[in-house]
């Protein structure tokens, strides 16, 4: 009982060690881009992100991120632009809205309700 | 002539199978017949198959499935791939190993007749609705109307040894589901008197996950040097349609360990068998009606997948209706203590159905949203891997100490041990990650793979005596899956966070560098094969001027489909795989993509050694 | 409680087979996603005319009257399976206005392709950086939008247009 609580201790603290570190890593442009456009479809391939495929639609796309990058346009935006032309299709990552809550909310709620479950079933025995 | 005996030994498979179980609401058969009927049915469905197969390796144009998916000049290899190569043949292959299963459980012995032959009906029934599906909307053996001297040929993609062992394989493993599926079935319908199937299911559903492992696995493998981005894994639907089964059955697998601790999870373990046949189906449906893009090619008919969801339908709602009418009683109640071997098994088994419904959810997603809203969105690896991987961790965490907890009570043996081992690795990786790149994720996975391999190796030592024979071997042969799974992890966590990229325009005879290994552009060759056209570029890797190795990466052109294909070239070292992509020519340069994938080989070694630990299982008695 | 989890796998069960009958009955395309601009203003764009450079077409131009803008370039081998239909468009609905607009192409080649096919469009603009068409989300050629007198995009068409497309989804909107 002791010694689980030390793992979790331990395992805790190291996490949080990790978390902090990596705020303050600054990323570059090339970073950036390679982050935001993987997370972006290639519309005239099959299912492919625009960072891994070579479609002539893709290096359009991938000049564009870039020039909004360098006019200090922010993530945040840039998707924006993108979603109001071609959709959210575009997004491999769903954006947080109306239509997608339940998709996000999902795994959470399947994952209190079973902690319920969980406590429920150790408390009765 | 050939696609007549096929289509005519099918017929009569599905009729021998329709009698079989039409019979037996009035009469008793005998056993004899029983199983004769059986197997004259499973033998016909199997003789239907290479009747196909025969027909590709001939080349039998008269058949128009042969016509429209293969060529005479294809290599031999090829032929017979091709059988199962198009919607129409892998069906046909999907059945035969339904047909397989039937006949391999048809031969066990000492388990009550009633329970193994209700088994098997459910199992006919099963065949006979794919069967039906393959004659009314997917037939392999129509006839051309027209004579024709030579076929369409292959997709180039398909053209390629993985076609050969990948289909085979995953179809092993999702179908042989459908046994378990029967025996579950048979025992809810047995009134749940007989706890043989508990043993019986735990040797099925081995051998299906083992299989399916096997199969994904080689999958993964085909796309890492087929698709050539350098990438394994993608999120695409036709992996997480793999991966459902595959969680749900790893699933099913411990939960029926813990039949082993005397605690039964009937209700559970009935359940998970079902669902593991339902995703099967459901994975087959996705697929086979096009419905979902994928970068992973396929012959798909929305028509067809009508049938197939009314199957989908028929067969999960029958599941899952008898589950509700035939519930099984409570069993025992579980021991279930803040951390013990039953908690840690159930908790893992709720973080796996989370994560297939998870994965399940994101899947149809898209599908549900444009029917309510008519926009289309896309979920795909970002979203699965913000979710999916989180849920899994304190499982992997969970994993890593199981093998010390007890079945009765809350201690925990080598309890100091365990933590002490845990505070070093992760301070070392830690440390080790300051002077190398930095990244949470790629800290996190490497300490869980370290962390599960040294643990099991602990739990392998203290266990052991020193009697070394196979009965050892299956003693720990959990430990032993769990070290396969420790090494995929630090596979899996290396090669996707600290992979690195290099874009370079070169020409013949240049020389570049990178991370200490110089690399030169030996030439460029444009061959003819027998089928297509290949364009090489040679590279000629050496290390301290010495000579390691010889890389071609290049394209292929096939005329015949006027279709071109990558193809990579990867140097394989133990501790990472240089891959080579070649791009168009401009200014006389040649773009030249080079991926650094720094322990990739680990993730194929974790799953052989799963892959083999499971075939230890199965031999187990 | 216990008896309504064991109904749970059915109801989503029933569920997920709604949805997906209802998507394989829709006929819907996974390679043609509906366009995020329908009933959405036109985008704001420039575009020098092919055969005069001085002369230019802008989004206000397009207000007050029915447009049919579409994409097209003399390397697409599907806008040439197109083309006689836009004819067809142009002499029965005089009053539509159709502005073709060149995707990414040589001049030369898209007046070649003019010459030879002859050409539909009131005004031919030129988009050789494929800038107005990132402005459209366009992907893929043809592709075909019809804007109304608000300046509102009212449909949207990928790929090569068919008599039957013409016929049921364009001419009820013109």
């Amino acid at each position: 009982m002791k010694s689980y609580l030390s793992y979790k201790i331990v395992f805790i603290t190291i996490y949080f060690i990790f978390l902090s570190l990596e705020i303050f890593a600054n990323t570059t442009l090339e970073e950036k881009v390679k982050k935001l456009t993987l997370e972006l479809r290639c519309m005239t391939c099959q299912n492919q992100s625009i960072y891994d495929s070579e479609a002539e639609f893709s290096n359009d796309i991938k000049k564009i991120v870039r020039s909004k990058f360098k006019e200090g346009k922010s993530e945040k935006e840039i998707k924006q632009f993108l979603v109001e032309r071609y959709g959210e299709y575009i997004l491999f990552k769903p954006l947080l809205n109306y239509k997608n809550w339940f998709l996000w909310a999902f795994p959470f709620i399947l994952l209190v309700f079973s902690l319920f479950f969980i406590s429920y079933k150790i408390r009765k025995n | 002539m050939s696609s007549l005996i096929g289509f005519a030994s099918l017929v009569l498979a599905i009729l021998f199978n329709a009698y079989l179980i039409f019979s037996n609401f009035f009469i008793k058969n005998n056993g004899k017949v029983f199983n004769l009927f059986i197997r004259t049915s499973s033998v016909l469905t199997i003789i239907s198959f290479f009747s196909l197969m025969f027909a590709y390796v001939v080349s039998d144009f008269s058949n128009f499935n042969v016509f429209q998916n293969s060529h005479s000049e294809k290599p031999l290899i090829y032929k017979i791939s091709g059988t199962w190569g198009n919607h129409e043949g892998s069906m046909l292959l999907w059945v035969s190993i339904l047909s397989i299963y039937g006949l391999l459980f048809s031969f066990t012995k000492n388990i009550d007749l009633k329970f193994k032959q209700e088994t098997l009906l459910i199992q006919s029934s099963i065949h006979i609705l794919f069967g039906l599906f393959i004659i009314f909307t997917s037939n392999p053996f129509l006839i051309n109307s027209v004579i024709v001297e030579e076929g369409l040929g292959l997709n180039p993609i398909l053209q390629d040894p993985g076609l050969a062992v990948h289909p085979p394989i995953l179809y092993a493993g999702y179908v042989g589901y459908s046994i378990v599926f029967s025996q579950a079935i048979a025992s809810l319908l047995n009134h749940n008197k007989n706890k043989d199937w508990i043993s019986v299911a735990k040797k099925w559903s081995l051998i299906s996950w083992t299989f399916l492992t096997a199969g994904i696995a080689l999958g993964s493998y085909w796309a890492y040097y087929e698709l050539g981005w350098g990438g394994w894994w993608f999120w695409d639907p036709v992996e997480n349609i793999s991966l459902m089964p595959w969680i749900a059955g790893l699933a099913l697998v411990h939960s029926l360990l813990m039949a082993k601790g005397e605690q039964l999870l009937k209700k559970w373990i009935i359940f998970l068998s079902i669902l593991c046949f339902s995703l099967s189906i459901f994975g087959t449906f996705l697929v086979r009606s096009g419905i979902l893009t994928s970068v992973h090619s396929f012959a798909s008919d929305a028509s067809r997948g009508l049938f197939i969801l009314l199957i989908f339908f028929i067969i999960t709602g029958f599941g899952f209706l008898i589950f509700l009418l035939k519930t099984p009683e409570s069993s025992k109640p579980i021991n279930f203590l803040f951390i013990n071997k039953a908690s840690a098994l159930v908790i893992n088994n709720i973080l796996m159905i989370i994560a297939t419904l998870t994965i399940l959810l994101g899947t149809i997603y898209p599908i549900i949203v444009e029917v309510l809203t008519n926009d289309r969105i896309s979920v795909g690896g970002p979203y699965f891997n913000s979710t999916v991987i989180p849920i899994m961790i304190p499982g992997f965490l969970l994993m890593s100490i199981a093998p010390i907890l007890s079945w009765q009570t809350n201690k925990v043996r080598n309890a100091r041990l365990y933590v002490l081992g845990f505070v070093v690795i992760s301070f070392i990786v830690l440390i080790q990650s300051y002077f190398s790149t930095f990244n949470t994720w790629g800290v996190l996975g490497l300490i869980l793979g370290i962390w599960i391999i040294l643990a099991s190796c602990i739990s392998i030592i203290s266990s052991s005596k020193i009697n070394y024979d196979f009965k050892l071997l299956q003693k720990i042969n959990p430990y032993i899956a769990h070290i396969g799974v420790g090494v995929a992890i630090i596979g899996i966590t290396c090669s996707s966070v600290f992979k690195n990229e290099y874009e370079l325009n070169i020409n013949e005879g240049d020389k570049f560098q990178i991370e200490n290994t110089m690399i030169s552009l030996e030439k460029i060759e444009m061959t003819n094969e027998i089928n297509f056209q290949a364009l090489r570029a040679n590279f000629l890797i050496e290390k301290n001027k010495k000579i390691v190795a010889r890389i071609k990466a290049g394209k292929n052109y096939y005329p015949v489909s006027k279709m071109i294909t990558t193809e990579a070239g990867i140097f394989h070292q133990w501790y990472r795989d240089i891959y080579f992509i070649v791009g168009d020519q401009k200014d006389n340069n040649w773009f030249v993509k080079v991926y650094i994938n720094p322990f990739v080989s680990f993730i194929w070694v974790g799953v052989l050694i799963m892959v083999l630990s499971g075939f230890i299982g199965i031999s187990k008695r | 409680m216990n008896r309504l989890i064991i109904f749970l796998p059915l109801l989503i069960l029933l569920m997920i087979c709604f949805f997906v009958l209802m998507y394989l009955l829709s006929n819907k395309d996974p390679n043609k996603p509906p366009s995020a601009l329908i009933n959405k203003n036109v985008p704001i764009f420039i575009s020098k005319s092919l055969y005069d450079s001085d002369y230019v077409i802008k989004s206000e131009d397009l207000k007050n009257k029915k447009v049919l803008i579409n994409f097209f370039a003399s390397w697409c081998i599907p806008c040439k399976v197109e083309h006689p239909l836009l004819f067809e468009i142009s002499k029965s609905y005089p009053d539509v206005y159709l502005l073709g607009l060149n995707h990414k192409d040589k001049s030369n080649d898209a007046k070649n392709y003019l010459s030879q096919d002859g050409n539909p469009y009131d005004f031919v603009g030129v988009d050789s950086d494929g800038m107005i068409a990132l402005e459209f989300g366009v992907f893929g050629l043809p592709e075909t939008f019809l804007i109304n007198e608000n300046g509102k995009i009212v449909y949207k068409f990928m790929g090569p247009l068919t008599k039957e497309i013409i016929k049921n989804e364009i001419i009820p909107l013109l």
